[in-house]
């Protein structure tokens, strides 16, 4: 592992590093996880993304590892054709990557207030780092169409306040799981207040749970990271 | 890609804080008064003719440095996002005033007040600085309502950096029309 630019953070831009593949696992249907090797000289704070590089397409993807780990995992989403993730999908075990970063500001800033961690899919992959790092308390609501998709859930939910996956397929949910999306719960469960709201994932979620954040959770800070 | 996400289609907007404000806010007015100046430049940077390329660098340096100072106008101090941002280099007002004085070296005195034009060029880097004259007049009143709350210190670099550079583009607007030999028209009552 090596860094490829002598760049540091700063006007010139977050430093390029190589690395190589080392695992591929499926977490759902829909999403599969990347373990790349940590290259010498990379740090990053939790919730922030590395800009993939490979053949000539690349594309942010949120780091889901604490920074105190070997190894840095990527969360994707499964796509059938084209772009850079269907790449990855297939590459083999071994293939050198080259990323750049740290790149981002979606970092938990503790506060008074209590934190809600929204997501959709995907999206979970910040949340993840920030509680592989030790952040614990929050109130975590993870919106996926089918029970499958709750990757992530043991480790989240033993740092959670309040982990409530919600599912918007149609199959009745077990027990412990919300019935609806993501911004259903905001809107007729959550409880009234202010909170420090961090949401990540589809851009409808974001949007409608940003103008929820406004109508009925006046005094709360919203953070946000859309996934394209 | 899409570029909208929609949540501000109801007048409001998160500054980079987390605060939820509206869109005329004092902060979203500086800092979109800022990225006009930003683009302004970068219409001067368009315009500048061949013999003037050597300003371009100089040019996207000073959009560098509004990008940072964006960002500090864009978050409440005393926030915990305040801890994220870089402090404003007080080097960066210190080349735009090496700057100045290279090409103030080969200007003539001034005799008075020169209307503001000339070339293309010219004429933009006169926008430019009337627009971050503007700028300036914002930072200031937000920096007054911030005094001694941290972030103050990149604040308070940040007015001097927009003085400075407001002074630059005065220089580099009289240095363009120089070079292209559009003669400064002086002000007559």
């Amino acid at each position: 592992m090596e860094t490829v630019t002598a760049e540091s953070p700063g006007r010139s831009g977050p430093a390029a590093f190589r690395t190589r593949l080392l695992a591929r696992r499926p977490l759902a249907a829909s999403a599969f996880e990347l373990s790349l090797a940590k290259p010498a000289g990379f740090t990053f704070t939790p919730g922030q993304r590395v800009r993939v590089h490979h053949a000539e397409a690349a594309r942010d993807y949120s780091i889901a590892a604490a920074p105190g780990e070997e190894i840095i995992r990527l969360c994707l989403r499964r796509v059938a054709t084209g772009g850079l993730s269907a790449r990855l999908a297939e590459i083999p075990l071994g293939a050198e990557l080259v990323f750049t970063g740290p790149h981002g500001y979606f970092t938990f800033q503790a506060s008074a207030r209590p934190a809600v961690f929204a997501a959709t899919g995907t999206g979970v992959a910040p949340f993840c780092a920030m509680a592989a790092a030790g952040v614990s308390g929050f109130i975590l609501l993870h919106g996926v169409a089918a029970q499958e998709e709750l990757f992530y859930g043991d480790l989240l939910r033993e740092k959670a306040a309040a982990y409530v996956p919600c599912l918007s397929g149609g199959r009745a949910a077990a027990a412990g799981h919300y019935r609806g999306r993501v911004t259903d719960y905001l809107r007729a469960q959550l409880p009234a207040g202010a909170y420090d709201f961090y949401l990540c994932g589809r851009q409808e979620m974001i949007r409608d749970a940003t103008l929820l954040a406004d109508e009925r959770f006046p005094g709360s800070l919203v953070f946000s990271e859309v996934f394209y | 890609m899409k570029i909208y996400t929609g949540s501000g289609d109801r007048g409001k907007t998160s500054l980079f804080s987390g605060e939820r404000v509206a869109k005329d806010h004092e902060r979203i007015e500086a800092y979109g008064d800022l990225d006009e100046l930003n683009s302004v430049i970068g219409a001067l940077a368009a315009s500048l003719p061949h013999p003037a390329e050597g300003v371009r660098p100089e040019l996207e340096a000073a959009q560098a440095v509004l990008f940072e100072i964006g960002a500090w106008l864009a978050t409440s101090p005393g926030s915990a996002a305040a801890g994220l941002l870089p402090p404003v280099d007080p080097q960066a007002a210190a080349a735009l005033e090496r700057s100045i004085d290279r090409m103030d070296a080969a200007l003539p005195s001034l005799g008075g007040f020169i209307l503001p034009g000339g070339s293309p060029a010219g004429s933009w880097a006169h926008l430019a600085r009337t627009v971050c004259r503007r700028v300036e007049r914002r930072v200031v009143r937000l920096a007054a309502a911030q005094a001694a709350t941290p972030g103050d210190e990149s604040m308070q670099r940040s007015i001097v950096y927009l003085n400075r550079l407001s002074d630059y583009l005065f220089v580099l607007a009289r240095h363009l029309n120089r070079i292209q030999g559009s003669a400064e028209r002086l002000w007559k009552r």
